[in-house]
C-alpha cells in the first residue's frame, strides 16, 4: 500500500507536468486527470491512516525532459500499467474498483491524444512574446523556481494536516489553501514551461509536513506570505515597463497572499482558542 | 541580483545528487539556528589505503533555491574525492564566502558545514559504531542587514 501511495504521487506529478508542457486543448484534460489522481492519492492516504500504517511523501525523481508530448504520455501509461498490477495489493475492493475504473479511462484517453512538440525545456526564457530586460528575466526565473517548489510544498503540508484532522473548521481552511496553492503552482508551471525552464519540484523533507508545532508553522507561514507579497511587488515593478499584463498578474498574486494570511491567522486563532479551552 | 545562466538553470531544474542514500555510512547536518533551515548530507565511503574516499553523496535541503544550487554544485565536486581533498574543498568554499555579504554566504556555508559534519561523523563512527549524527551551525546570518 505504501508503494502504491508513492507511485500514485509520482503519477499525479507526471500528469501535472505533462499538462504544463501542453499548449493545446490536451492541457485541460491532463489537468483534470492530474486532479483525479491527486484524489486517488488522498484516498490511499486515508486508507493507510485508517489502518494505522506509517507513511511519508518520499518518492523517486521523475524524468520529464521530452521533445514530444507523446513520449511523456507513453511513460505515464507505462506507470499506470504498473499501478494496475500494484493495486491488487489494496485490501479495499471498492477503492480498488474506483481507482481502476479511472485509470483505465485515463489510459485510453492518453493513448488517443494528438501529439505536440514540447518546448518546455528549451531555456528560451521569453514569455507571451514579451521582451523583458535581462534583469527582469533573471528575477522572474529565480522567482518561478523558488515559488513553484514552495507551492508544491504547501499543497503537501496542508494535505498532510487535513488528512490528520477531523475538525471541519480547520479542514475548510486547509482545503482552500490546497486549492489556492494548486492554482499558483499551475500558473507558475505554465509560465516555466513557456519560458523553457520547466522542472519537477524537489522531494519534500519529512520534517516540513510532519509538523510538531502547527502554531509555529502558521506564524512562520504568515511571515513567509508577507515576504512573498514583497517579492511579487518587486517583480511587478520590474516587469511593468515592458508588460502591463504581467505586472497585473503579479499584483493579483500579491493581493491573493492577503487572503492566505487572513486564513492562516484564522487557523492560528482557532488553535490558540482550542488550547485555552482545552 | 544573481545573474542567471544555463548552468544555474540546470542546477535549479534538476539539482545533482538530491535525495537520500539508503544505508549511508555517515550523515551530517548544517543548520541555520536563526530560521531552522538545514542541509542534510548522506555519504557512502570506501577506504582506499589509509584514506577514506567519498564514493557517493546525496543531499537534502530545507531552505531556499540558493541552498539547493550550492548543494548541487558542492556535492558534484565532492563525489569521488578523498577526505583530505574534501577538507580542502570546504576550506576553499568557506574562504570564498568571506568575500560575499553574510546573507549570500549563509546558504553555501550550510552546505560546506554539512559535508564537514558528515565526514566528522564518519570518522567518529570508525572509533565508536554508536557515534551519532553531527550538526554544525552556521555563523553567517541569512537576514539582510537592513532587515535586522
Amino acid at each position: 500500500m505504501k508503494n502504491l501511495l508513492i507511485k500514485t504521487h509520482e503519477l499525479w506529478l507526471e500528469l501535472l507536468m505533462a499538462g504544463f508542457m501542453s499548449r493545446t486543448e490536451n492541457r485541460g484534460k491532463l489537468y483534470d486527470f492530474s486532479n483525479i489522481v491527486f484524489r486517488h492519492f488522498t484516498w490511499l492516504e486515508h486508507h493507510l491512516i485508517a489502518e494505522g500504517e506509517s507513511y511519508d511523501y518520499d518518492r523517486d525523481t521523475i524524468p520529464v525532459k521530452v521533445e514530444k508530448l507523446s513520449i511523456i504520455l507513453n511513460n505515464i501509461n507505462r506507470r499506470i500499467s504498473e499501478l494496475d498490477l500494484q493495486i491488487i495489493s489494496c485490501p479495499d475492493e471498492d477503492l480498488t474498483k474506483r481507482i481502476n475504473s479511472d485509470l483505465n479511462y485515463i489510459k485510453a484517453t492518453l493513448s488517443k491524444m494528438p501529439d505536440e512538440e514540447v518546448t518546455a525545456f528549451d531555456t528560451s526564457r521569453t514569455l507571451h512574446g514579451i521582451t523583458l530586460t535581462q534583469e527582469a528575466t533573471d528575477a522572474l526565473t529565480l522567482f518561478l523556481f523558488e515559488e513553484s517548489y514552495k507551492e508544491y510544498e504547501l499543497i503537501m503540508i496542508y494535505n498532510y494536516l487535513q488528512a490528520h484532522s477531523d475538525d471541519a473548521f480547520l479542514n475548510r481552511i486547509f482545503q482552500i489553501m490546497i486549492d489556492e496553492s494548486n492554482f499558483h503552482l499551475r500558473s507558475f508551471g505554465q509560465m516555466m514551461s513557456e519560458m523553457g525552464i520547466l522542472g519537477v519540484p524537489r522531494v519534500i523533507h519529512k520534517s516540513l509536513y510532519q509538523i510538531e508545532d502547527v502554531k509555529q508553522f502558521l506564524r512562520d507561514g504568515i511571515e513567509e506570505e508577507i515576504a512573498a507579497k514583497e517579492m511579487c511587488k518587486e517583480l511587478s515593478d520590474a516587469v511593468a515597463k515592458d508588460s502591463k499584463e504581467l505586472a497585473a498578474f503579479f499584483d493579483f498574486i500579491n493581493y491573493q497572499e492577503d487572503y492566505h494570511i487572513s486564513l492562516m491567522t484564522d487557523a492560528l486563532v482557532y488553535y490558540e482558542g482550542q488550547e485555552n479551552h482545552g | 541580483m544573481t545573474e542567471v545562466d544555463a548552468e544555474l538553470i540546470a542546477h535549479m531544474s534538476d539539482p545533482k545528487n538530491y535525495g537520500v542514500l539508503e544505508n549511508a555510512d555517515a550523515i551530517g547536518i548544517g543548520e541555520n539556528p536563526e530560521n531552522g533551515e538545514k542541509v542534510i548530507i548522506h555519504l557512502r565511503v570506501t577506504e582506499q589505503g589509509d584514506e577514506p574516499q567519498i564514493e557517493d553523496i546525496k543531499f537534502q535541503a530545507i531552505g531556499c533555491m540558493t541552498t539547493v544550487v550550492a548543494g548541487s554544485v558542492i556535492t558534484q565536486e565532492a563525489k569521488g574525492i578523498g577526505f583530505p581533498r574534501a577538507e580542502e574543498l570546504i576550506a576553499v568554499t568557506l574562504g570564498m564566502l568571506e568575500q560575499v555579504p553574510p546573507e549570500d554566504a549563509a546558504c553555501s556555508e550550510m552546505v560546506a558545514l554539512s559535508l564537514q559534519a558528515a565526514m566528522d561523523s564518519y570518522i567518529g563512527k570508525q572509533k565508536d559504531p554508536d557515534f551519532g549524527t553531527i550538526t554544525y551551525k552556521i555563523e553567517n546570518s541569512c537576514t539582510p542587514k537592513e532587515q535586522v
